[in-house]
């Protein structure tokens, strides 16, 4: 199965590594999405359909806890399941992002198998 | 706060980061004060401003040629390839990730807020001024030096934090 998927990151060298890893893993993308920060994420969410999201936290304009927070508010786009990828490893930062709907939480470094197990998990379905 | 421990969390942080996201390994040279103060030929530096308990401010220093290494590995293409652009992106996120990992290991238990990395004038001195705790290593093409400086309010020029 291909997945669509949208890669959240004010970094662009980070998107580009993060959709490295994904497709490197064996999962199969018939479709990545970018976007710089939380906003630009939801006008690409409003014509096209992922099956996941990868997200960032710490962005200018919206960051990732607002746009986690827009995600939920919305009854279509709150099913999208939403992994968040950061530097902060703490308890309190992982607990608030879960609170918020994020369905998965990668803390950077991380090996490529992490995240691929990570998105599996996520997904709910394992590779191929 | 424990210079001793943040000088080993600094350490474990640069090595696990160079290590596990780009794949470089760090290695055993010549003392920190040394390679602190001497990173072979030309140099980048970025800095980055935290807030947490306490705030503070982290520098990281690389030669050129060891940074498009580093670059080309990370985005996966040709040293040839990578502008400088791309060169200034992925050092700077680099130290976005040496410093929260550094940070979530040292305050744990509280909330911190890194802002956005920058590319900064070379630092005349970087392992000068109070609680300024430095690691620097070896790498296989040139030499990589990073200062975290505890306890200091965050650089007033920086940009203010995201939202």
């Amino acid at each position: 199965m291909a997945y669509r998927v949208l890669i959240v990151d004010d970094s662009p060298a980070m998107r580009t590594f993060v959709r490295r890893v994904i497709q490197l893993s064996g999962f199969e993308l018939s479709a990545c999405f970018e976007a710089s920060n939380g906003g630009e994420a939801l006008d690409i969410l409003r014509t096209e359909w992922v099956d996941a999201i990868l997200t960032d936290i710490n962005m200018p304009g919206m960051d990732g806890q607002e746009f986690l927070r827009r995600l939920s508010e919305d009854e279509l786009l709150r099913t999208i399941p939403a992994l968040v990828i950061s530097t902060d490893a703490t308890a309190h930062r992982i607990a608030s992002m879960v609170s918020l709907g994020a369905r998965g939480y990668i803390t950077k470094p991380f090996l490529p198998e992490a995240l691929r197990a990570e998105l599996e998990r996520t997904l709910g379905v394992p590779c191929e | 706060m424990n210079e001793l421990v943040i000088g080993h969390a600094l350490r474990d942080s640069v090595r696990e980061v160079l290590e596990k996201m780009f794949f470089v390994q760090a290695l055993e040279g010549s003392s920190a004060a040394e390679l602190s103060a001497s990173v072979p030929g030309a140099e980048i530096a970025v800095r980055l401003a935290f807030e947490g308990r306490p705030p503070g401010s982290l520098t990281l220093r690389v030669n050129t040629v060891a940074a498009r290494e580093i670059a080309a590995g990370f985005l996966g293409q040709d040293e040839e390839s990578v502008s400088d652009r791309q060169m200034a992106d992925v050092v700077c996120e680099l130290a976005n990730m040496i410093c929260g990992s550094l940070l979530s290991r040292v305050e744990g238990a509280t909330a911190f807020q890194l802002e956005a990395p920058r590319i900064v004038p070379l630092p005349e001195d970087p392992g000068a001024g109070p609680a300024a705790i430095s690691y620097a290593t070896n790498l296989s093409r040139g030499a990589l030096a990073v200062t975290v400086t505890i306890g200091m309010s965050p650089c007033p020029d920086l940009l203010p934090f995201a939202s």
